[in-house]
């Protein structure tokens, strides 16, 4: 146990590096902040609400940096993207505040924060699951074809229809092969970042799947891309809880010290797969998220009386956790088999990559 | 290896954990000197008594804590000081009683030069979850300095950590490639 003075309480180190390994290895792999995950966790070790959600959010901001530095060397980030995403995401991000802010005069905001949360990650999970399974069953379809398969398969129509808007200037990002008007790019900023500010999360688990199935980006540069992103937003959110005295640095510290080792062995882990299987992991990151928050809006609605709903909710976020890591964990490591030609279930070839060589 | 040389990436990870040291060295050296809480609880951002919420955690109704009020530099244990909004904060204090909480009663009162507290912490919730809300942290401003001074370590220790581990597998001769984005295997 260690006392932290800011925060006022004490609480295990080992628990928050380990919190920070947990998140940092489903961050650097999806390409999120995890503050979904976090901030519950840090509720559950003793930390009051407001300096679980700030110290969550200046771990997120350095956490970005290191996944960004790794996902820059494996050739992940388009910095055209990146950076004309940014001023979007920032002005959404202060509408999504100034929304939520609204929506706390009229006395509701953790009912609509929690519903709001609940519509738009089962909407999201939806779609990801629906059009990364196709994209898998054509994968294997070609693998058993003998068809070389490349690093990403997305069967989504959508990314047609936003990159032929011909409203000028026109962006080509070369990185990512991608040409598309800039409108878009600063429209899909704005929603993504308003959506994050007013349900207060870093919006990396929206922001990857705009890029994929709104820009047309592949989703290794959409994790690395959204990094960048959560580098800005993250950053700025620091600042924000900061300033409000919500920071307790001695907990960000020991949270990035586990975060280190998660965001690398996270970043490394999407040279091994291909894109589908990332979208399934962060499928299915969504889907545990909206039964954790409909369970707390079951528990806020039943008028916190049905302790046992909250408990789940908790149980449900810290298992996620473990859940998520475990499968990316055990992805790569069938990689490593299926490189070396040993037996791997049937649903590994199509989403891992055969090759040593990226 | 790929990249650069491996003496290369040797000084790129002896410089970069250097300079890790240095700033997660910061971070230590101003917590162990004080020098962080008293960033943090700086001034008083409302009308009320200055204290140190920890000094009376335990206190109940049957068993309540009384704070001696006076003009004190430094709060040790069970002391509280006047203060009005914008005033400096004395040494040790992380949270100020409201001068409404006081009137209300509920929670502390004014008795004679001294407030007797009965209900240090209530449960609360935020975001669904419950947390336990004292007066530790209420209505204290902290010093904007402090908040540039956070995100400017924060983004300086994931620098020198990322660089450190790129530096590290660099010189152990793992190779990291860009990936072939576009083409199949």
């Amino acid at each position: 146990m260690f006392t932290f003075p800011i925060a006022g309480i004490d609480a295990p180190i080992l628990l928050l590096v380990l919190v920070g390994l947990t998140v940092g290895i489903v961050g650097g792999f999806i390409g999120v902040g995890g503050g979904y995950m976090v901030t519950p966790a840090l509720i559950v070790f003793g930390f009051p609400g407001y300096m679980a959600s700030g110290i969550d959010m200046t771990h997120i901001a350095g956490k970005g940096v290191v996944s960004t530095i790794r996902h820059r060397q494996l050739g992940n980030i388009d910095w055209t993207l990146a950076l004309s995403m940014v001023a979007g995401t920032m002005l959404g991000v202060e509408l999504g505040v100034r929304l939520l802010v609204y929506f706390k005069t009229l006395g509701i905001s953790t009912v609509v924060l929690l519903i709001t949360s609940v519509v738009v990650m089962f909407v999201l999970f939806l779609y990801t699951q629906i059009e990364t399974r196709r994209a898998h069953i054509k994968l294997k379809e070609m693998s058993r074809d003998g068809v070389e398969m490349g690093r990403e398969l997305q069967t989504s129509n959508l990314p047609r229809f936003f990159q032929n808007i011909p409203l000028a200037p026109i962006m080509r990002c070369r990185t990512a092969r991608v040409v598309v008007s800039m409108w878009v790019v600063v429209a899909v900023g704005v929603v993504t970042g308003a959506l994050a500010g007013f349900l207060g999360v870093g919006g990396g688990f929206i922001r990857v799947p705009a890029l994929v199935y709104l820009v047309g980006a592949s989703t290794h540069i959409a994790v690395g891309t959204d990094l960048v992103e959560i580098v800005f937003s993250g950053g700025y959110g620091a600042l924000r809880h900061s300033m409000e005295g919500h920071v307790d640095m001695v907990a960000v510290l020991f949270m990035i010290s586990g975060a280190m080792l998660g965001a690398q062995l996270g970043s490394i882990a999407t040279s091994f797969v291909r894109g589908p299987a990332i979208r399934y992991i962060l499928s299915y990151s969504l889907v545990l998220a909206t039964c954790g928050a409909v369970l707390r809006l079951l528990y806020v609605l039943t008028g916190q009386s049905v302790e046992i709903l909250s408990l789940f909710a908790v149980m449900l976020t810290l298992g996620e956790m473990i859940f998520l890591c475990l499968f990316i964990l055990s992805l790569v490591m069938f990689a490593q088999r299926h490189r070396k030609g040993k037996w791997v279930p049937d649903w590994v070839p199509p989403l891992v990559m055969a090759q040593k060589r990226s | 290896m790929a990249g650069p040389s491996k003496l290369r990436a040797r000084i790129k990870f002896v410089f970069w954990t250097a300079m890790s040291v240095i700033c997660v060295g910061i971070v230590v050296r101003s917590h162990v000197t004080g020098q962080m809480a008293s960033w943090y609880y700086y001034t008083a951002a409302l009308d009320g008594y200055a204290v140190n919420a920890k000094a009376f955690m335990h206190a109940t109704a049957e068993s309540p804590a009384f704070l001696e009020i006076g003009p004190f530099s430094r709060l040790d244990g069970l002391q509280a000081v006047r203060v009005g909004k914008g005033d400096r904060l004395p040494a040790n204090a992380n949270g100020i009683i409201p001068v409404e909480v006081l009137e209300a009663g509920k929670r502390a009162s004014l008795v004679g030069d001294q407030i007797r507290v009965t209900i240090p912490w209530q449960m609360q919730e935020a975001k669904g979850f419950k947390y336990k809300d004292s007066f530790m942290h209420k209505g204290i401003q902290t010093n904007p300095w402090a908040a540039v001074w956070n995100v400017v370590m924060v983004i300086a220790i994931g620098l020198s950590l990322g660089f450190m581990a790129e530096g590290l597998t660099d010189a152990l001769g793992m190779r990291f490639e860009k990936i072939s984005h576009f083409q199949g295997h």
